[in-house]
């Protein structure tokens, strides 16, 4: 069996948000809609990319790329009750059926990394008047919820997501969880790494080293 | 009036036995429809001009809809549960409120699938439940259990109807309403496991929310019986001794002072260990949500103070007891659903947007100083208009249905 993961390092994230860039134009995302979005971790009490902590000796400044994590143990999953969200048996990939979603909300809720699904609460609106990205990315529907895909349609054709792609400190790592001998397996048996709210008891399939 | 002419009558003119009202009724019935066509109406506005237009954002994503579920899924209870625990122990009744309190009881189990059916952004996606039901999903649980509900309570006040025309025989009578309690406390349960369940929500995730859904539907179901019985008392529709009252009203303490105290036991758990079942409980105490929390500890007391203190068992008392244990309830669902959304589960910084939360334009910090989700007027229109629908169905219940106390000379 597939278990397709992804493996971020915070050590060489730079926070340039390229990354969440690529996944908006590959996914043709709506205005206001991200489904890549590059958290800043710096103890709070500052905004966004912004350095906290004090000065000299103490500041902190790190970034943490998340998007849907893909838990092995999704809870979105569970709750759906059309079974609009599902989990992929080939792949591992949690994915999300936008003819069948009813709009209930539920998996929003039930999901413990707030903000990684994403509603489309109007119809979907673009800056632009042609749509962008790959070919065979599905119609963004209005009133349904969507979010990260691990970019199916392009994995599907044994593509990397198109995140990985423009990562300008090589920060991202992709491949099979379930593997040994795949890269991202050997960096989670090398490194330290850490996965997100492990007491959530969802077992992402979204490492991040530190 | 003797019981043969009363069967004469009922002979011989029955759609005259079975009006009840004047004028006012029938002013309170075309206001509800008018209020129920005008929430049609803005709830075509939100679904064609799209949800942005109401208070719900992705990190706020249920709002006033599913607080009001939760609340009518709860004020339904208390009908269904008072009229067929007397029968399904063998006990002696509350007199002849147990028609009118099933009714109620079938008014607001419309209201909250009404809710339901106004919270989906895809409405006519509905069927889909049926064709590809999750059977795992707690929401799947819940259609199912309440679309359950709704047809036993109908069976059973047609079963009540007919038991005392003597078509029935009140074993069958007594064998319908054991199921329908049985059903009755599984609604409040399953509701509460569409929250409970959840282990993202450290408010939500905890086994006591199904006996609390339960004691809570208990207060405010009991409250809504004794304000709408006390107020068809006054115009003459039934008949009712005192002291059936003032069982009810010992009850509603009883069920006040059991909730308080699952309240209680669960604030103690999540505050007792530190850590972030501290900020849950400053955040109801002392947080953007202390003006519910306090609503409700207080007004809950009140209530009690009046139901077991005999020289306040007045009937304005009354009223006023079970007024204040319905509002305190629904503060009580008010806390648990915006508290549900007010701690957000990773606490880093990043661009908010018109889709993130509520409050986006100051920031994201910001948006979380006060309640994160606050309803739009759209919302409220909405939630009027289904309010609306239930008003309707309550006043011509009591025009059209023979709801009132039997053989009562009208």
């Amino acid at each position: 069996m597939t278990r397709y993961g992804m493996v971020i390092d915070t050590k060489k994230c730079i926070g340039c948000h390229v990354c969440a860039m690529a996944c908006k134009l590959e996914n043709n995302l709506p205005n206001d809609v991200w489904w890549n979005r590059i958290l800043t971790d710096n103890g709070g009490d500052v905004g966004f990319d912004m350095v906290g902590g004090s000065y000299p000796d103490n500041l902190k400044l790190g970034f943490i790329a998340m998007g849907c994590q893909h838990c092995e143990n999704p809870a979105c999953v569970k709750v759906c009750p059309v079974g609009a969200t599902y989990k992929d048996s080939e792949t591992g990939v949690v994915r999300q059926d936008y003819d069948k979603c009813i709009g209930c909300r539920m998996c929003m809720s039930a999901c413990p990394y707030t903000g990684v699904r994403s509603f489309n609460w109007e119809e979907p609106q673009y800056h632009m008047d042609y749509a962008v990205g790959g070919k065979d990315v599905p119609v963004h529907q209005k009133h349904v919820v969507e979010k990260c895909t691990f970019c199916y349609h392009r994995i599907s054709r044994g593509e990397e997501p198109a995140c990985m792609h423009l990562c300008v400190g090589r920060a991202r790592h992709w491949g099979d969880l379930d593997d040994p001998n795949s890269e991202v397996s050997q960096l989670i048996r090398d490194r330290e790494h850490k996965q997100l709210l492990p007491e959530r008891d969802t077992n992402p399939s979204v490492y991040y080293l530190v | 009036m003797t019981e043969n002419v009363a069967a004469a009558s009922t002979a011989t003119a029955p759609a005259v036995r079975t009006r009840f009202g004047g004028r006012g009724l029938s002013v309170a019935i075309v206001v509800a429809a008018v209020v129920t066509i005008a929430g049609l109406a803005l709830w075509g506005v939100q679904l064609s001009g799209g949800m942005a237009q109401t208070g719900m954002r992705n990190l706020d994503s249920w709002g006033l809809y599913i607080t009001m579920f939760m609340f009518f899924v709860g004020l339904s209870a208390g009908g269904l549960i008072i009229s067929s625990v007397p029968k399904a122990f063998g006990m002696e009744g509350f007199g002849g409120i147990s028609k009118v309190a099933v009714w109620t009881s079938i008014c607001c189990t419309v209201l909250a699938i009404g809710f339901v059916v106004v919270d989906l952004g895809q409405p006519f996606r509905v069927w889909e439940l049926f064709a590809y039901s999750n059977l795992g999903s707690p929401l799947m649980w819940d259609i199912l259990v309440l679309g359950t509900y709704l047809i036993l309570s109908v069976v059973y006040l047609w079963a009540t109807l007919r038991a005392e025309a003597g078509k029935v025989s009140p074993v069958a009578l007594r064998a319908v309403s054991v199921v329908a309690l049985v059903c009755a406390v599984l609604v409040h349960s399953v509701t509460a496991w569409i929250f409970s369940l959840q282990q993202a929500h450290d408010l939500w995730h905890t086994a006591l929310l199904a006996p609390w859904f339960v004691s809570s539907a208990l207060v405010c179901g009991t409250a809504l019986v004794l304000v709408v019985v006390v107020a068809l008392r006054r115009v003459g529709y039934l008949d009712l001794e005192q002291r059936h009252l003032t069982r009810l009203v010992k009850m509603l303490g009883a069920f006040v002072c059991v909730d308080l105290y699952f309240f209680g036991c669960d604030l103690l758990t999540e505050a007792f260990p530190g850590g972030e079942g501290v900020e849950v409980v400053e955040m109801l105490a002392v947080g953007p949500l202390a003006p519910f929390f306090w609503t409700e500890i207080v007004g809950c007391a009140l209530a009690a103070v009046v139901c077991f203190v005999p020289r306040l068992r007045t009937n304005p008392l009354i009223v006023v007891a079970s007024l204040l244990a319905i509002a305190g309830i629904f503060c009580k669902r008010v806390q648990l659903l915006v508290g549900g959304f007010q701690i957000p589960n990773l606490d880093y910084a990043f661009q908010a947007n018109a889709m993130t939360v509520t409050d986006w334009q100051s920031g994201f910090a910001a948006a979380y100083q006060g309640m994160v989700y606050w309803p739009t007027p759209l919302e409220f229109g909405v939630a009027l208009g289904v309010l609306g629908l239930g008003a309707l169905m309550l006043c011509l219940g009591l025009r059209f249905l023979p709801l009132g106390s039997a053989g009562r000379p009208r």
